[in-house]
């Protein structure tokens, strides 16, 4: 039987490859760790390459209106928002 | 300024960065040039862009290089370029014993060829094959022509004017020329200016096809022969080459020395040429680097060297070859160097080659050559020691047209 | 000689865009306020993030017929020959470089151009082929793609050996080069400055700047409250700019006069502009330092204004530094929202509506759509054309994509002093 892997997994693996974070590892980011200013600091361009690599993870369309502080807070608000629409 | 590209008061070159297969460092590039031996390395044919019995060798920089000027976190996100561009241009404020971070005013002229290369393949392959939904924004900010001058002046915090020359193979020597004038014109205090480029695989096969670069003679090996009659063309090359441009006072006012000084600039361009290579046009081109001397009251009798755009290419030695002839109008040409035989075409290295000359480092022997064109009647230098030259001219063509030529002197007196 | 120090005319303009082929179709759309997206048709839009543009129509026949190696060309030198020609005629210089004449002379006549893309659209389709089969390999079609192309194409057409640039420093680009143009002929370097720029549409710019949510899905709204980011335009304009004394000596008429240009770098960051507005305070100021004006003198704006909601925020902080208490009313002409953002090309087209604006003594207005911003009281022009007959100097502002920033200065020209 193949191995469900959980979303705030899934989106912490995107986190590392897609924004080419040197030297980290997805278990190192915790759920509710702030992604951007403090916490792990990336910007708004981090975002949209994020954006890009969670539609393509999961299939969905992303609009523009969605990409705002609330959903992208966390990986928590990202989990909640991706399971959402999925 | 009394007239075009004339200067009351020279402007001085008081800095040089520079990063290419030589390594890092203008000490390292000054040493390949006196050694005269072609800096090439395979390149990357697992692509299959290729053709199978094309060009095989580059001349690349070799890893390593940037770690001592980039942090990781700022290099994230940054294309080849950018970080080759930002390490040159630490380097050459180091050189210049600018480590105060003081560069609000300062501006920034980059040349590039063909920009961040690797980006731009990358992007398009995923615009055209997974579909335009997925193209990365990351790697499309870092694929513009201006990426590296951007991110020179984001690490410097450089608010001066900020401009990127797109002109081929002319490029760095026109954005010299340009960074000389908005210090001359007094509306900037310094500006870094220089080349960039990188030397991808796409590229280096897209190039190969055209029929541009050197391939394997008789004696089974890829060498740029600038001026001789077997040449087949140049040898590919990337990096970046910065120098930092100030004013006398500028200088004087913070104390410090000059490697060399820019006595004149000037550019021109061949109608007769088609896009993508040299033309006809060598009497015009001739007056224009006249022109160009006379900016300085020179003549070309009182150059000491010529530091030539010379690569290696059919088309474009021949016609450097006919400008130099038509220029001196049959007086004996000075010496002529042909630093791309080393350093390769594009990424700057011809730009530090000059800038080194004109600060007194002796140049080697032009790797390559070894039989002269009778169509062409020029040697290059074969590396026997020069007495310092007091006038040096570097020279540019470009495929398409472009030419650019700068007259540089020595640092001090 | 001549230039060295004195009055920089502009003598002729030329343009291609959304609106039409020439400047009179470009001033007629203009002046009434005509908006030309529709969705695109140079490439399949269906999978990208939006869909429209201002896209130029086909070219005039006459255009392939004054070309020799048209199918070469790009679209964009296509474009870019077309706005010299018409700049050049305009500027009562035709017979100096019709074929055969003495054209480009002895170094006189030199070209400076801005472009963000080259012959990038004809690329793709290379691309497209030789990238999943290298065998499936037509050189051909890579011959104008580099972004000095269209620049070349205009150097080549009309025979000048002269100084030839094409600077790439994306938006600022077509304003830069007219700035180092203007330096060119104040010097005596040239004689005559070809200057402008041009960029047609292409996938690589369309994905990009909507993979960073730039892009409005609808025509673009600079400075109000909803607006939603850029709408993309293609075209060409060039701007012929001789010593005044050269010009009146011929008997030709200038259009304005172009006097003074400044640059800056925000240094901030590679997408988004320093939200204080200063490093564009800056520019608009070094420029008007460089026309040795005051910013009183300065009767209009033509904004860079692309309508994403950081671009003219902070646009609107750079104009409230310059200006001071002014800048509310001080009229602003957002030519973007007509004619989309032309990137490379955009500083010089929109330096063209400038001119056009100061010689006609109107300035354009756009449409009125959605609700101003009130935390950016500007006064755009709207609506119908503003008279302003008595306009003496305007700003033109270009705000680049990492950071540099461009702005010209045009003064009137009230006809040759008593």
């Amino acid at each position: 039987m193949s191995e469900v892997v959980a979303t705030p997994v899934r989106i912490k693996r995107l986190i590392v490859e897609s924004l080419n974070l040197e030297g980290m590892r997805p278990e190192m980011i915790e759920d509710e760790t702030p992604l951007f200013g403090e916490g792990l600091g990336l910007d708004s361009v981090d975002a949209l390459e994020l954006v890009v690599a969670l539609e393509k993870e999961f299939g969905i369309k992303i609009k523009s209106q969605e990409i705002g502080r609330e959903v992208f807070s966390s990986v928590s608000t990202l989990s909640n928002f991706i399971e959402g629409r999925t | 300024m009394d007239g075009p590209g004339r200067l009351r008061e020279p402007v001085l070159i008081t800095g040089l960065g520079t990063i290419g297969p030589w390594g890092g460092g203008s000490g390292l590039l000054a040493e390949s040039l006196r050694a005269g031996a072609p800096l090439t390395s395979e390149i990357d044919r697992s692509a299959r862009y290729h053709l199978p019995e094309g060009a095989c060798r580059a001349c690349l920089v070799p890893a390593g290089q940037l770690g001592e000027w980039l942090s990781p976190g700022e290099a994230r996100r940054m294309s080849p370029p950018s970080k080759l561009a930002v390490a040159a241009s630490r380097m050459a404020l180091r050189c210049a014993g600018l480590t105060g971070g003081e560069e609000a005013a300062t501006a920034v002229v980059v040349a590039t060829a063909f920009g961040p290369s690797t980006n731009t393949e990358a992007l398009l392959k995923q615009i055209l094959f997974e579909g335009p939904e997925s193209a990365s924004p990351s790697l499309f900010m870092e694929s513009v022509a201006n990426a590296p001058a951007a991110q020179i002046a984001i690490a410097l915090k450089a608010r001066g004017a900020s401009l990127t020359v797109c002109q081929r193979e002319a490029g760095p020597l026109i954005a010299l020329g340009t960074a000389a004038a908005e210090i001359a014109a007094g509306r900037a205090p310094r500006v870094l200016a220089g080349g960039v480029d990188e030397m991808t695989p796409l590229l280096h096969a897209l190039l190969d096809r055209f029929g541009a670069l050197a391939r394997c003679g008789q004696d089974g090996e890829e060498m740029a022969r600038p001026f001789d009659r077997r040449r087949t063309g140049f040898l590919a090359g990337e990096g970046a080459t910065v120098a930092v441009l100030e004013s006398r006072d500028a200088l004087a006012a913070r104390g410090g020395r000059a490697l060399a000084r820019i006595l004149a600039w000037g550019s021109a361009f061949d109608p007769t040429a088609p896009p993508t290579g040299w033309g006809r046009g060598h009497r015009a081109l001739a007056r224009g680097l006249a022109r160009t001397l006379q900016r300085a009251g020179l003549s070309p009798t009182d150059v000491d060297l010529v530091v030539s755009g010379a690569s290696g290419s059919r088309d474009g030695d021949r016609l450097e070859a006919a400008v130099l002839r038509a220029a001196w109008e049959g007086a004996p040409l000075p010496p002529v160097a042909a630093p791309k035989a080393v350093t390769g075409e594009y990424g700057g290295g011809f730009l530090g080659a000059a800038v080194l000359a004109a600060a007194g480092s002796p140049l080697g022997p032009t790797p390559g050559f070894g039989e002269p064109d009778p169509e062409l009647g020029i040697v290059p230098w074969d590396g026997t020691p020069l007495e310092p030259p007091s006038v040096v001219l570097a020279t540019s063509l470009a495929a398409g047209g472009a030419a650019a030529w700068v007259v540089l002197g020595q640092g001090m007196g | 000689m001549a230039g060295a120090g004195g009055l920089v005319a502009v003598s002729g303009i030329g343009a291609v865009c959304g609106l039409g082929w020439g400047a009179a179709p470009l001033w007629e759309g203009l002046r009434a306020a005509r908006a030309g997206f529709a969705p695109i048709r140079r490439f399949d839009p269906a999978r990208h993030r939006t869909r429209l543009a201002a896209e130029a129509d086909d070219p005039p026949p006459e255009l392939r017929r004054a070309c020799p190696g048209w199918r070469r060309l790009s679209v964009a030198d296509r474009f870019a020959i077309f706005a010299a020609l018409e700049a050049v005629s305009g500027a009562g210089l035709a017979a100096r470089f019709a074929e055969g004449a003495e054209g480009g002379g002895d170094g006189e006549v030199g070209v400076w151009f801005g472009s963000s893309t080259g012959g990038m659209l004809e690329s793709e389709l290379f691309f497209s082929d030789f990238l999943r089969d290298p065998r499936r390999a037509r050189l051909s079609a890579l011959v104008s793609q580099q972004v000095n192309g269209p620049g070349d194409a205009v150097a080549r057409h009309l025979g000048a050996t002269g100084p030839v640039a094409t600077l790439s420093s994306a938006c600022a680009s077509g304003a830069l080069a007219l700035g180092v143009a203007l330096e060119a002929v104040r010097s005596g370097e040239v004689e005559i400055a070809i200057a402008g720029g041009s960029d047609s549409l292409c996938q690589l710019t369309y994905a990009g700047f909507n993979a960073l949510r730039s892009v409005d899905e609808g025509a673009c709204r600079p400075f109000r409250a909803d607006r939603a980011g850029m709408s993309f335009g293609e075209g060409a304009a060039v701007l012929v700019l001789e010593p005044l004394a050269r010009v009146l000596a011929r008997g030709a008429e200038p259009l304005a006069v172009l006097a003074g240009a400044g640059s800056s770098c925000d240094a901030h960051h590679m997408t988004a502009p320093d939200p204080s507005g200063q490093g564009a305070a800056a520019a608009v100021e070094a420029a008007l330092a460089d026309a040795g004006l005051p910013p009183e003198a300065v009767d209009f704006v033509n904004v860079h204004g692309t309508g994403t909601p950081l671009n003219d925020a902070a646009e609107w902080q750079a104009l409230r530094r310059v200006f001071g208490p002014r800048a509310e009313g001080l009229p602003l002409v957002a030519t973007k929202a007509l004619i989309g953002h032309l990137l490379g090309c955009s500083g010089a087209i929109e330096a063209v509506a400038t001119v056009l604006c100061l010689h006609h003594g109107e300035l354009h207005p756009v449409r009125a759509d959605g609700e101003a911003d009130p935390d950016l009281p500007v006064s755009l022009v709207f609506g119908e054309p503003l008279p302003l007959p008595g306009a003496r100097a305007a700003v033109s502002t270009s705000l680049a994509f990492g950071g540099s920033n461009a702005a010209l200065v045009f003064s009137r020209w009230t006809g040759p002093a008593a």
